[in-house]
């Protein structure tokens, strides 16, 4: 979608003037069915996610998967050499299976190392990050939102998007401030 | 968002009818007496007996007990949000100290069938002659005198501004329980560390262990917040705090529990590892006795049933926010609490296998009947909500 001027729509965004008022914006937004859209507060509003409708994370179960890697990850290494291919008695402890309690401080860390590093980088890729530029920094009054402004954001990428109707149903949540946001 | 409670706290609170639970506190009170009075037959047949199982059931309360006395002061240091509509459970549950009081009585009596260390003259065992310092009968008994001194004194505090609060809503009186609650955190520390060393450790006088108080402590936190949710799960069937405590307050309960698998699993096997570890014979004593014979068995019940089990389930989002789920693993920790116990008193008894015997249920059932008793009694008496605090809003609307 572009401009009349050519340039390149990113979305539509408004400005409220409470979290609490955003919070009800966004339970609109959510049941007229937009799907891309997002919300920017200077901190995060309890009870958010389930008035935007995102559900539960998949983050979880990836740092789940991590930690499962990372356990494997030090079993095999401790187990591997340890019982199977060099075994040494050390200290008049067993060399089977039960020498676990020995093997149990690094199984634990790297278990924590692996769903840390997953939790991290998960993070990042999901969320887009780094990111160096966004198009609602085209938009003068969003620099409030690191400060004082709560914003809703719909995306024109939106299958629902149109300009009549996102400015229809912005203007219904009570939003301000209604504009355009250029892609650069 | 979707248990969300959109209550307007009702300035009267919520209480119980009068004679609400008369047919359940008649048969509590019955089966109370019965198991004590049995419990004092008991003593006649086998002093021996009698006062490790009384010893058993007695440190099974008391850290549940002082466990929620831990609970409420951890909502008074952290100003915490949340639990402010179960904290009045906190305190009907902590008040039932008193009682512990005279449940301790006994255990002084037969303290010379529980511990040696009693029994051993200055001059025949080394090990205790540098001992002596701190085990002495004197001393010992000073101690014991100052934990209840210090649990009860601070309950009642506790117990006490927040009735008054309730009366006429005053914000100073959350105040004062917070600066009793940074008084009681250190003392809380000392008082279940050193109570753990003198009542469970002083059985086996001759074991070192620095991790012990901190050991028993993991478990009395995790436990008695699945009691706590018990307490409440019941009080809901019986159609109280039904609009009060919502889900989201359960899924908080839930994660407190798990993490207090984790803690439990952590320092157990924290004190385990160390002690297998060095493979000295001073400290092995304790572990060769409980991972010998029958009691192997039992300890590989309690590492599985306390920690993978519970874990495994907790680690879920679902379970936690389910009032019924929920209220399975607490009965399940809770009864794990109870094996805990069991497998640090009774192997001092029986040191050569497992042997359940009808003694050693007795006490229980005696003391746990009398104190549920006290407990509706107690429960009674005041709103089951702190119904003036002045954070009761923010509390009813948690979500996390």
């Amino acid at each position: 979608m572009r401009t009349p001027y050519g340039n390149k729509v990113y979305g539509m965004g408004a400005e409220y003037p409470s979290a609490s008022a955003l919070y009800e914006a966004a339970k609109m937004v959510r049941d007229a069915g937009f799907k891309r859209w997002d919300v920017h507060s200077p901190f995060p509003i309890h009870g958010m996610d389930e008035a935007m409708g995102l559900g539960k994370s998949w983050l979880s179960a990836f740092v789940l998967a991590g930690g499962i890697t990372g356990l494997l990850t030090a079993a095999v290494l401790e187990f591997g050499p340890s019982s199977l291919i060099y075994p040494l008695i050390v200290h008049g402890k067993p060399r089977n299976f039960f020498t676990v309690p020995a093997f149990f401080p690094i199984m634990f860390e790297l278990t924590i190392l692996f769903s840390a590093f997953t939790a991290f980088f998960a993070m990042l890729i999901m969320n887009g990050l780094p990111r160096w530029y966004h198009p609602v920094f085209n938009w003068n009054r969003f620099s409030r939102a690191t400060n004082d402004g709560f914003f809703l954001v719909i995306e024109a990428r939106d299958q629902r998007f149109t300009e009549l109707e996102a400015q229809e149903i912005l203007e219904q949540s009570g939003g301000q401030h209604i504009t355009i946001i250029h892609e650069d | 968002m979707s248990e969300r409670s959109d209550v307007v706290p009702v300035p009267e609170g919520e209480y119980i009818e009068p004679n609400r639970f008369a047919g359940l506190s008649f048969i509590l009170a019955i089966v109370g007496l019965i198991g004590l009075a049995l419990s004092i037959v008991g003593a006649f047949v086998d002093k021996h007996q009698f006062s490790f199982s009384w010893l058993f059931a007695f440190a099974f309360f008391f850290t549940l007990i002082a466990g929620c006395f831990f609970w409420i002061i951890v909502h008074h240091v952290t100003d915490a949000e949340w639990s402010v509509v179960v904290r009045r459970q906190l305190e009907n549950l902590a008040m039932l100290m008193p009682v512990m009081l005279v449940f301790f009585i006994p255990i002084l009596i037969f303290r010379h069938h529980i511990y040696d260390w009693m029994n051993i003259h200055p001059g025949h065992d080394p090990v205790l002659d540098s001992k002596r310092a701190y085990l002495n009968w004197h001393f010992f008994l000073v101690r014991s005198l100052f934990y209840f001194a210090f649990f009860i004194c601070a309950t009642l505090l506790f117990r006490r501004f927040s009735i008054r609060q309730d009366r006429d809503g005053n914000p100073g009186y959350t105040i004062n329980m917070r600066k009793v609650a940074f008084t009681s955190l250190p003392l809380f520390a000392l008082s279940l560390t050193f109570g753990a060393y003198d009542w469970l450790l002083g059985v086996d006088y001759h074991w070192f262990s620095t991790m012990w108080g901190v050991y028993i402590f993991a478990g009395a936190a995790g436990s008695s917040m699945s009691l706590l949710v018990l307490v409440i799960t019941g009080l809901r069937n019986a159609g109280y705090l039904k609009e009060t405590v919502t889900m989201e307050h359960y899924h908080i309960m839930g994660k407190w529990m798990l993490s207090f698998v984790v803690f439990w699993a952590y320092i157990g096997f924290s004190q385990y590892m160390l002690i297998w570890y060095a493979n000295m014979p001073e400290e092995t004593e304790y572990f060769i006795r409980r991972n010998t014979e029958s009691w192997n068995a039992m300890s590989l019940f309690l590492v599985i049933g306390r920690f993978f089990i519970p874990f495994t389930i907790l680690l879920w989002r679902s379970p936690k926010k389910s009032a019924r789920k929920l209220c399975l693993i607490a009965g399940w920790l809770v009864f794990m609490q109870l094996v805990d116990i069991y497998i640090v008193i009774l192997p001092m008894l029986y040191r050569t296998g497992l042997h359940v015997t009808v003694w050693d249920f007795l006490p229980l059932i005696g003391m746990g009947a009398t104190l549920a008793f006290v407990f509706l009694r107690i429960a009674a008496r005041t709103s089951l909500f702190p119904n003036r605090d002045p954070r009761l809003l923010e509390s009813l609307r948690t979500t996390n």
